[in-house]
């Protein structure tokens, strides 16, 4: 569990991002496993907001502080709301897919679509980092999680190198998508920035 | 898609626009774009209860209630979504200096959101994204374009820009510069 107000309110921002994301995808993919990683995410922001609740109140010394210190709550409040929007979206999948078979259809047909790619043999983007290529920069696309056989890898931004044969589940619009594909299959090598390199 | 299913798909892109420039707003203390936030909220809330009305009246032509019931639960969620990104942008509206803790969690990610109101005679007025090539030139990416009231949303190669067009796009900290001076005629297009 993180130990300051910096770094919890830092995972709680961060999550109430991925985990929109993750909702959706687990409609489109008609995935359980994501499902259930927005549940448990869902869990953790409700600890953190009580953690950060109880950190914020001792930290107060000032009118001023007390002030500020509102502000601050109330944007992980809202973090934690997101959330449990989140976590309300995915309790969709508790429907007979017969009853929602439109909204798989209505998200790929959002603006910012839902995908998966898999990594070609010879793309060069594996054994990097999403964070070392800095993928959403290059190509609009947000990566929201990873498959590596059976395994999930959610927010993969720095924890893993990418691998040959991984299914990436990515966020954007048609065209981000069209320029991810042609680097993810090997068609087109990773731009280079030398002007880059170590800044 | 029916009409019914457009208006959804309207409120979840302004549901996911509205949590980025709510952050923004907070990143920058920048009390324009919290309005910007405050103005979708009340825009969205009519969409959904006019989507909540419509998914009861064709329940009740065609006997779908699943379906009816499904759609109501998906608004509400997105609504959840809407009213806590107004949360967020509401602490920028208070006289209070946000809590430097604030900034620093959102610390500046890969990837910023940037507006920018294109004026008379820039290099981007009166031409096609796809003829500009924006992404390419600057690293930003068009999420939406704000036209008088209303917002055009994930504008493709064929979409023209006007002038008077706000412009809210996504992209690396090191194109919000060229990308603003594009807009505002202070730089030109190679």
């Amino acid at each position: 569990m993180p130990r300051t107000v910096r770094e919890i309110l830092t995972e709680m921002k961060d999550t109430s991002e991925v985990i929109v994301d993750l909702a959706y995808a687990a409609l489109v993919f008609d995935s359980q496993d994501m499902a259930e990683e927005v549940q448990h995410l869902e869990r953790r922001m409700d600890t953190l907001l009580y953690n950060i609740r109880i950190k914020a109140m001792l930290s107060a010394r000032t009118k001023r502080d007390a002030e500020q210190l509102a502000g601050l709550l109330q944007v992980a409040s809202s973090a934690e709301a997101i959330s449990n929007a989140a976590g309300d979206i995915v309790n969709l999948l508790r429907y007979d897919s017969d009853k929602r078979p439109f909204l798989p259809i209505v998200l790929k047909e959002a603006e910012e679509k839902i995908k998966s790619l898999t990594l070609a043999d010879k793309s060069d983007m594996a054994n990097r980092t999403i964070e070392e290529l800095g993928v959403e920069s290059e190509t609009g696309m947000r990566v929201i999680a990873l498959k590596r056989g059976k395994r999930w890898i959610y927010d993969p931004e720095t924890d893993s190198r990418l691998k040959a044969g991984d299914i990436l589940i990515v966020r954007g619009t048609e065209n981000g998508f069209e320029v991810l594909r042609s680097f993810a299959s090997g068609e087109r090598s990773w731009p280079q920035y030398p002007t880059k390199e170590g800044a | 898609m029916d009409e019914l299913e457009q208006k959804l798909l309207e409120v979840k892109d302004t549901s996911e626009l509205m949590v980025d420039l709510a952050y923004s707003s907070l990143l920058y203390n920048n009390r324009d774009i919290a309005q910007e936030v405050m103005e979708l909220e009340e825009y969205t809330d009519e969409l959904n209860a006019s989507i909540q009305h419509e998914a009861i009246k064709r329940a009740m032509a065609d006997g779908d209630v699943s379906r009816a019931f499904v759609t109501i639960k998906l608004i509400e969620s997105l609504e959840g979504i809407c009213d806590a990104a107004s949360g967020i942008a509401d602490v920028v509206m208070k006289n209070v200096e946000p809590h430097p803790v604030i900034k620093m969690s959102i610390r500046e990610s890969e990837v910023i959101i940037a507006t920018a109101t294109v004026v008379e005679g820039s290099d981007l007025a009166d031409r096609s994204l796809g003829e500009s090539r924006l992404a390419s030139q600057s690293g930003m990416w068009v999420v939406a374009i704000k036209r008088d009231r209303r917002y055009l949303y994930g504008p493709d190669e064929g979409t023209t820009v006007l002038a008077g067009d706000t412009l809210i796009v996504r992209g690396p900290k090191d194109g919000e510069e060229f990308f603003k001076d594009l807009a505002s005629g202070r730089a030109r297009l190679t």
